[in-house]
Order: C-alpha cells, then sequence, then structure tokens
C-alpha cells in the first residue's frame, strides 16, 4: 500500500493521505487532479476497477467530498481517492469514460445532491425519484421534515419524543441507565 | 420499582403556508360504509357470495416495504396461510386483497393504485405496520406518505413495527369476519368519493401519468 | 338409448367431471401440502375458489378473442369428455363416443389451447405471450410420443374407435394395453406428465418466474371457466387413458380409482422435481418417449 502512494507522490501532488487498514488507504488530492490520477491508476496500477463512487455534504465548510473507491481485485486492496468541489454551482469531471458503471453514480449524485458532471450520459433523467421539483434531498441544507409537513399530512394525535431531550432528562448526565433508576 | 412515565414532547407545528393536517375521519374510509339497498333476493345472493369471498382470499403478491418480509412466512410450513383458503396471486386482476406492507413511497403509491384499481370488485386492503397508520419510523422521510387512507380506503390495520406473521393472521381472520358479515365496503367507498381520492393522489404526485381510471 | 336422455345423462356426466376434476384438485392441493409440511387448504378449497371467482364483478375489455378464449378452454374440455365413452357396456356413461374417433379426440385436446393462445395474446399482457409460447412448443413436443404411442395401439387393435379399443383389452389385465404394449405405455404415460403440466413441466405457467403465464389477465367469470375447463380437461385425459392403457372401466368405483392413479403419477411425479426450461423439456420428449413410442410400433409392425 505504501509503495502505490509514494508512486501516486512522485507523479501527482496529493493534498493528505491516511493509512487506515493494510488494505484500506484514502488519499486527498485537488479535484483537477482526479481524472489523470485514475486514468493513470487505471493504466498502471492493480488498482483497476472502481468500485463506488460516493458523497459527503461538509454544509459548514461549503463543499462536497467526493470520494472514487478502486479496488485492486487480484491483491484484495482497495484505495479511496477523496476531492473536495465547492458546493455552489457544483460540478465534476465525469468519469465514465474510464468505468461505463460510474454513468449510473454520477447520474444518481446528479439527483441526489445536486453535482453536474458535464459530458455524462443521463444527467437530469430521474434515477429514483419521480416529479421532484425541490432541492435535491440528500443534501444537508434540504429540510426533510419541512417538505414532510407540507407535502405528507400527518394523522393527528402522533406524539414526538426528541431522543436529545428525553436521553437527557431519563438518563441524567451519566448519559447511560443504571439499575437503580 | 414503579412504571416510569416517558417525558413525550409534541410535535413542532407545521411551518406557515403548508398544507393543513386532514383531521381524523374527515373524507378517509373509517371502515364503514353502506351498500345501496337491494331486492331481498339480491341482499340473499349477496350473503352467499360474501361466504364464498371471505374463504377464499386471494392476495396480491406485491411487498411496498419491509413488511413484506413478514409476508414471505406466511406460505411456508410454520404459518401457512393456504389453511384458511388464502393464497399469493402474482396479478391484480385475479387478487382480491392487497397488502400495502409498510412503507409507502410516493414512487411506489402511482404503483399500487394502479393496481389497485385494477383487481375486480369487491377489494380489500390491509395496511401492514404503523408506516401505514401515521408514518411509522419514516414519519419525517421525504418520500414516503403518512397517511395510506388518504389515498386508498383501507379496510384493516395491522398495527405493529413490524408485525409479526402470527399478527398478519389474525388480521387476516378479521377482514375474513368482516368480509363474511359484508362490512368491508372500502371499495364502495373508493367509487363513491373517487373525486376526493383522485384530488389527494394529485395534490402528492406531481408528474401524474395515470388515466383517471386504471381498467 | 334415444337422444334426450343421452343429452341429459350427458350434460350429468360433463357436471359430475368438472365435481370431480375440482376435488382432485383439492386433493392435490392437500397432497402436495402434506409433502411440504403444511396443513394445506381444505379439500374443497377448489369448489370454494370457484364460487368466488364467480361471485366478482369485472370490468375489462381486450376484445372479443379475449373474451371466447374461456369458452374455448371449457369447450376443448368438455368437448374431449364428451367424446370418451367413461364406463364401457353402461349406455349412459358411454357419452357421444361413437359420434368421433380418437383422432377427433386428439384434436380436441389441441383445441383449447389453440383459443387460449389466440384469446391470451390478444389480453396485451407480455407474460401471457410468453407463456403461450412456451406452452405450444412444450405441447408440440409432447404431442409427438403421444401420436406414437397412439398409432401403436390404432395399429394393434385395427380401430380408431376407442369403444373397440376398450374391447380389445377386456378379459382380465394382462390383457391391457400396458401390458400388450409396454413400450407405447411409455411413451405415452411420459407424454402425460407433459400434459397436465406440473413439474418438471410446468414453465408455462411457471410460478415466480412469468407468474402465471397465460391467464395473467383473466379474472372472475373468466377464470372460472378456465377452472371448470381444466378441470374437466383433467377429468378427460384420465379418462381417455384409462381407455387407452388400463383397458376402460366397468363399473364408476373402478372407473375412479383407475383414473386416480392416472392422475397422480403425474403430481407424485411433479412433487418431487424441479422445473425443466423450455428447450429442456423439448429435448427430453423427443429424447426418450419418442424412442419408446418409435418402438412401442416397430414392436406392433413386428408382431402382425
Amino acid at each position: 500500500m505504501k509503495t502505490i502512494i509514494d508512486d501516486i507522490r512522485a507523479r501527482f501532488s496529493v493534498e493528505w493521505e491516511h493509512e487506515q487498514r493494510a488494505d484500506l488507504a484514502q488519499i486527498g488530492v485537488a479535484p483537477g487532479t482526479v481524472v489523470p490520477l485514475l486514468t493513470w491508476m487505471k493504466l498502471h496500477t492493480p488498482f483497476v476497477q472502481l468500485n463506488h463512487l460516493s458523497v459527503v455534504d461538509w454544509l459548514e465548510d461549503g463543499e462536497f467530498q467526493l470520494t472514487y473507491l478502486l479496488t485492486d481485485p487480484h491483491g484484495h486492496r482497495s484505495l479511496m481517492v477523496c476531492t473536495r468541489i465547492p458546493r455552489e454551482e457544483a460540478t465534476m469531471e465525469s468519469v465514465h469514460e474510464l468505468w461505463p458503471q460510474a454513468v449510473t453514480y454520477e447520474q444518481e449524485i446528479n439527483e441526489m445532491f445536486g453535482i453536474h458532471f458535464p459530458g455524462s450520459p443521463r444527467q437530469g433523467v430521474p434515477f429514483i425519484l419521480e416529479g421532484w421539483d425541490d432541492l435535491p434531498p440528500m443534501r444537508r441544507d434540504f429540510d426533510t421534515v419541512a417538505y414532510m409537513h407540507a407535502h405528507h399530512p400527518s394523522r393527528p394525535g402522533r406524539e414526538h419524543v426528541d431522543p436529545r431531550v428525553y436521553v437527557g432528562k431519563v438518563f441524567g448526565e451519566r448519559g447511560y441507565l443504571h439499575d437503580d433508576d | 420499582m414503579e412504571k416510569r412515565k416517558l417525558p413525550v414532547l409534541p410535535v413542532a407545528a407545521p411551518p406557515e403556508g403548508s398544507r393543513p393536517h386532514a383531521p381524523l375521519g374527515e373524507g378517509c374510509f373509517l371502515g364503514e360504509e353502506e351498500l345501496p339497498k337491494a331486492p331481498a333476493l339480491k341482499e340473499a345472493l349477496a350473503t352467499i357470495k360474501n361466504w364464498f369471498r371471505a374463504q377464499s382470499l386471494w392476495v396480491m403478491a406485491y411487498g411496498t416495504g419491509c413488511g413484506a418480509i413478514e409476508l414471505r412466512p406466511l406460505t411456508t410450513a410454520r404459518f401457512d396461510m393456504e389453511r384458511f383458503g388464502m393464497a399469493m396471486r402474482p396479478t391484480p386482476r385475479q387478487s382480491n386483497v392487497l397488502i400495502v406492507s409498510g412503507y409507502l413511497a410516493t414512487k411506489s403509491l402511482k404503483r399500487v393504485i394502479r393496481a389497485y384499481e385494477q383487481m375486480p370488485s369487491p377489494k380489500w386492503i390491509v395496511g401492514l405496520g404503523s408506516c401505514t397508520i401515521n408514518g411509522g419510523m419514516y414519519w419525517d422521510s421525504y418520500n414516503t406518505i403518512n397517511r395510506l387512507d388518504l389515498y386508498l380506503p383501507v379496510d384493516v390495520y395491522i398495527a405493529g413495527c413490524m408485525p409479526r406473521p402470527e399478527a398478519l393472521i389474525e388480521g387476516f381472520k378479521y377482514l375474513m369476519e368482516r368480509v363474511k358479515k359484508g362490512e368491508a365496503n372500502g371499495w364502495h367507498h373508493y367509487l363513491e368519493n373517487l373525486d376526493w381520492y383522485k384530488a389527494n393522489q394529485k395534490k402528492l404526485i406531481t408528474d401524474w401519468n395515470l388515466p383517471d381510471y386504471n381498467w | 338409448m334415444p337422444l334426450l336422455p343421452k343429452i341429459l345423462w350427458s350434460l350429468v356426466g360433463v357436471l359430475g367431471a368438472l365435481a370431480y376434476g375440482l376435488a382432485i384438485g383439492g386433493i392435490i392441493r392437500k397432497v402436495m401440502a402434506r409433502i411440504q409440511g403444511r396443513i394445506g387448504p381444505p379439500v374443497w378449497q377448489p369448489y370454494l375458489d370457484l364460487g368466488k371467482n364467480l361471485s366478482l364483478r369485472t370490468a375489462t375489455h381486450h376484445g372479443v378473442m379475449s373474451f371466447i378464449a374461456p369458452i374455448f378452454r371449457a369447450g376443448g374440455g368438455i368437448g374431449l369428455y364428451l367424446l370418451i365413452p367413461v364406463v364401457v357396456g353402461v349406455p349412459a356413461l358411454e357419452n357421444f363416443s361413437f359420434s368421433g374417433d380418437l383422432l377427433m379426440a386428439m384434436y380436441f385436446m389441441f383445441f383449447g389451447s389453440l383459443g387460449m393462445a389466440l384469446g391470451a395474446a390478444e389480453a396485451g399482457h407480455p407474460h401471457s405471450p410468453i407463456g403461450i409460447s412456451r406452452g405450444l412448443s412444450q405441447m408440440t413436443a409432447y404431442e409427438l410420443p403421444f401420436a406414437l404411442a397412439v398409432v401403436a395401439l390404432v395399429a394393434q387393435t385395427g380401430s380408431f374407435s376407442i369403444h373397440e379399443i376398450v374391447a380389445a383389452q377386456q378379459g382380465g389385465w394382462l390383457h391391457w394395453n400396458l401390458i400388450q404394449n409396454p413400450l407405447a405405455a411409455v411413451a405415452a404415460f411420459l407424454a402425460f406428465l407433459g400434459m397436465n403440466m406440473y413439474a418438471p413441466f410446468n414453465i408455462v405457467g411457471a410460478p415466480q418466474e412469468i407468474p402465471v403465464g397465460p391467464p395473467t389477465e383473466f379474472n372472475s367469470q373468466f377464470l372460472s371457466l378456465l377452472m371448470v375447463g381444466r378441470a374437466t380437461f383433467a377429468v378427460a385425459k384420465m379418462v381417455l387413458y384409462m381407455d387407452l392403457f388400463l383397458g376402460g372401466a366397468t363399473s364408476l368405483p373402478e372407473a375412479f380409482v383407475k383414473t386416480f392413479l392416472i392422475y397422480f403419477w403425474s403430481v407424485f411425479v411433479g412433487a418431487v422435481f424441479p422445473r425443466f426450461r423450455t428447450e429442456q423439456a423439448i429435448r427430453f420428449f423427443l429424447g426418450w418417449p419418442t424412442v419408446a413410442g418409435v418402438a412401442g410400433v416397430l414392436l406392433v409392425m413386428l408382431n402382425r
């Protein structure tokens, strides 16, 4: 794992790295580096398989983090390539030419987070939602409760227990339940 | 040790301008629906028909949510719903009971409406799990409905999250009893109040591309 | 026997066949349930299902042919039953066996399925044509060994009349065609498995796959007509096999016992076998059953 990261360091600028397990490591790169890095990895390293493409919404930082999970199918190792893009007008280069299955991930991310991948087919085509006309629902600034109240009438009489208040009142400062309680 | 009373907080009021909550019972099917009066002979015939219907409930094999996992054991040796004459039918044309099993996404609601309207009358809906009653644990989700009875007439609710197969059998037996007595007439309520139901459905489903009634 | 009483007796016979066929359906469901370790539905469940389907309302319209299809299906079953003598020697239960010969009966076996194919295709559900194409190809395949077995029997007896085939087998069980021409019997009884569409040849309906196949779009009264057709067709097939291979019957109890055994041959095979795909089923029927049929014909030719 160390050697592959050293190889990457020699060719690309890596912002940070973190070796989580012997078979799993993460590296952070700038958004512009992602596609050259992935192309190089697919062509010259055993990490040829795109397992997953996921998004984390860092609302407070005003950024989205995209994580490309690459796997070496014979060595049973995985490398996560992370990058952060600004939240406003979020756009990212598409990798669908390297891995055709990326089209589906990019379509879903486009629908759920509103990140645009220019050139990727099926952008804007509904993936799970039908007739959605609000903020992309997985963004953290999308208020699900308000949306629920606006669209899905509840049955009156439902009582709601706020977990934070409930835990504080019942379990006290300790934070756990004792036999004497 | 005395039983502690749990602190219960009211739900926050819905934001301004949002759709007001429909009060319980306004327009919904609450389990009571009078069929139009028929001649005595027809009434007697209906009694016989109901007797047949109650003992041969065919269930639409369509699971909308996680509750469908509790339906599978019903066909196995342990619970065996076939002893009550119930069978799974894979096509709405031959089904009499539609089970909305658990949470219902707005996207599934479209398919459920379509399947329900294609079933031959009389037909019944069983709402399975608390999700169909008040949203259950998915009450604040953006894509699951909270009250099934706003969109379709529910004849029997089976509460729980999830109800065990025994509870399901109990619910089905209750449904059979009501069918035998001719009390479960949600399908008639649906036809009589079609405008109300359609308005509710169309309010929720923004890209309405179904026909007005799926024959 | 005069015509009018004959018609009346035949009607009684058809109703009896329907009742028997439905009861057998119930027994099968019970047997299957017991094999799977379940309690199972009551034996009279098919009657309840029939009554239930009759008391539903339908509002579908797919076209004229799909309305006629269940009638074709039921007509195929009832017509086949009417052509076969149930109990030889009792005029009331011989039906119209002199009106048509064995070829006519074989045509009637195709008749219902062909009508069903036209109607189900018009209903428009994609599962229906899939089931139909599978059913017709499987039917064509099992028809070959069955036809060969019939040819063997006809050559042996020298007549196409079912009545004479039965008459030629009288005088003890050693005279039955099952013993006289075992190869033809093997061919026909293997074809019977395909005819009844239990596993391993139940790809037509294919539960869990193309759910119910041809009758997907048929509901309420149409479905009850299909149930009627299925029940009478099953009884007619059993009676035909009894007449061809087990020496017919001289009394009703004998007929019950023999038909029951014939039918449950396919049920017990079905209870323990997985399912063939269509091409596997065709390969099976064109393999050993056909070889047995050809050998049965040759046996007759050599014995002459």
